[in-house]
């Protein structure tokens, strides 16, 4: 399992798209602390969450993890990774942990670019800053997330083999069908892996994310948990396909 | 040793491959030979566990290819449709396939260097000409240095150089008891390097054996005759080691012969002949004849 994971962490390396959507996830996650840190005046109660969960790479990471996988149909290196790697559910499974790592880097990246942009302008304006301990248990908790949105990806990824499909579909599912559950049925909605889920799992209250205010998110505990069902469920699916499916 | 056992595949109502069975020696080149669409793909992604059989078995040393213990370093794989991440470079196409077949980095360098893209290596793949990209497909399946060789139509692509490089690289790698298995569409790629060929048409095996055995041999002359005493005269050549046989028609055929010593011998029998003609049969004739079914 190493091996392939070395592999994977090396594809993942050695394109630009990884490199690309890091850098539009760190511009997007900095221009927002720039923006909140600047133009806002947040208190010392809401500090923390107004201007340092500026994190904009939750989005990105699943885009990754999906651009990543099909992209495996799409240049037919499927087939020579199969022919590495024979056993499917095993490479599958590498390529989960490679994103969940790259989510997790990618959310540390965003952390430490927040931190210092942040802090400088808010120091700059004399405002309040959080307490290192509640940034840092902040920061643990992003990078968890998206982590497990780069494994959600990944499953993901694998039920769809047509790229544009699975990222239209992706953004589609995460921009609008998400959403109309939150305010239609938000019983339902509150479920959703998408924003639902991840913002209850990072300990931020609704509507500071967006999401309606009235929005019952669940504990951050059940979160995590109601996550990674979706990722078991996501993986599990994937690999049953890809385990059938004729590499002709 | 590669055996296909009674190897079967079905696409919905298409027979792709239908009863298939063959061996591939160790310290031979054998040619996989059909027409476009005869199930040659098929067969070699069913040997390598691409494609799931219908029915029937195809082994490596006695094994499923996902069975392999180490299946990259066992088995060099080129397929016809050789895939690659446009945006890497082919040194790091390399350095992936190394990693997750584990093998050492430093056969890198050997690959490159036995394919002849040492200078190329660090540009991105969507600047390779096709025979480059194929080049660099035989590189990643020399990488494990393996004792099995299966190319899927390597010649495609390449130039006249590039198709002599691969006709010398693949009798290297069989006089070095390596087994090779290697289709083509076009007879005329391989007739020079196999020793032995397999020939599809329409999922069915036609014929199997030495490339002798199979298609005759191009540069054999052959010889069809009439005589007033066929009997006679086919006992006279015989008796100086002469095959000679009788076909369809009636008249008589022998091979690798000339026909100047046909007329020699009639004409030291004193035999009439009625008809002599030098018989043209070609690789590609006999391999037409194999692989054409009629509608």
């Amino acid at each position: 399992m190493s091996a392939l994971l070395k592999a994977e962490l090396i594809k993942l390396r050695t394109t630009r798209t990884f490199l690309a959507l890091t850098g539009v996830a760190l511009f997007i996650s900095g221009l927002l602390v720039v923006l909140v840190s600047s133009l806002t005046e947040p208190t010392e109660e809401s500090v923390l969450v107004d201007v340092f969960v500026s994190d904009a790479s939750s989005l990105f990471i699943l885009i990754l993890a999906v651009v990543g996988i099909t992209g495996e149909w799409r240049h037919r290196t499927i087939t020579s990774s199969l022919l590495a790697a024979p056993d499917r559910v095993r490479f599958l499974a590498s390529k989960l942990l490679a994103f969940a790592a790259a989510g997790a880097l990618l959310s540390v990246l965003v952390s430490i670019m927040v931190t210092i942009l942040g802090v400088a302008i808010l120091t700059f304006r004399d405002l309040p800053l959080p307490e290192a301990g509640e940034l840092i248990a902040q920061y643990a908790r992003n990078a968890m997330v998206a982590a497990l949105l780069g494994a959600f990806g990944v499953g993901l990824g694998a039920l769809v083999r047509n790229q544009v499909v699975a990222v239209v579909g992706l953004l589609l599912i995460t921009l609008a069908i998400e959403p109309t559950l939150q305010a239609l049925a938000p019983n339902v909605g509150r479920y959703g892996p998408f924003s639902s889920l991840p913002t209850a799992a990072i300990d931020v209250p609704a509507e500071d994310a967006g999401l309606p205010p009235d929005l019952d998110l669940l504990s951050p505990g059940l979160a995590i948990l109601a996550l990674l069902g979706w990722i078991t469920a996501a993986f599990a699916a994937g690999a049953a396909l890809l385990r059938a499916r004729d590499l002709t | 040793m590669i055996a296909i056992e009674s190897l079967s595949k079905r696409f919905g109502k298409v027979n792709a491959v239908t009863d298939l069975s063959f061996e591939v020696h160790p310290g031979r080149v054998t040619g996989f030979l059909g027409p476009n669409g005869a199930g040659k793909t098929t067969t070699l992604r069913m040997l390598l566990g691409l494609i799931h059989a219908s029915a029937g078995t195809a082994t490596i040393d006695g094994r499923r290819y996902e069975q392999l213990e180490h299946p990259s370093g066992q088995v060099g794989v080129v397929l016809e449709e050789s895939s690659f991440h446009p945006g890497r470079s082919g040194r790091n196409h390399l350095r992936v396939l190394a990693a997750a077949g584990r093998h050492p980095d430093s056969r890198i360098p050997d690959v490159l260097e036995q394919v002849g893209l040492t200078p190329a290596a660090g540009r991105r793949v969507k600047g390779y000409s096709m025979g480059m990209r194929q080049r660099l497909a035989i590189a990643a399946a020399l990488l494990g240095d393996p004792e099995v060789l299966i190319l899927d139509e390597p010649a495609n692509g390449l130039d006249p150089p590039g198709i002599r490089w691969m006709r010398d690289l693949l009798r290297e790698q069989a006089a070095r008891g390596r087994t090779v298995l290697v289709s083509s569409h076009l007879l005329s790629e391989v007739a020079q390097s196999v020793d032995d060929v397999v020939v599809i048409s329409r999922g069915v095996l036609r014929a199997s054996g030495t490339l002798e055995q199979v298609l005759g041999s191009e540069d054999g002359p052959v010889a069809r005759f009439r005589s007033a005493d066929d009997d006679r005269l086919a006992g006279a050549l015989q008796q100086r080691g002469v095959n000679v046989e009788r076909e369809g028609t009636g008249a008589l055929i022998a091979r690798g012969t000339e026909p100047a010593l046909v007329g020699q011998v009639a004409a030291e029998q004193q035999i009439a002949l009625v008809e002599l003609v030098a018989q043209a049969r070609s690789l590609e004739d006999a391999f037409f004849a194999l692989t054409e079914v009629p509608e």
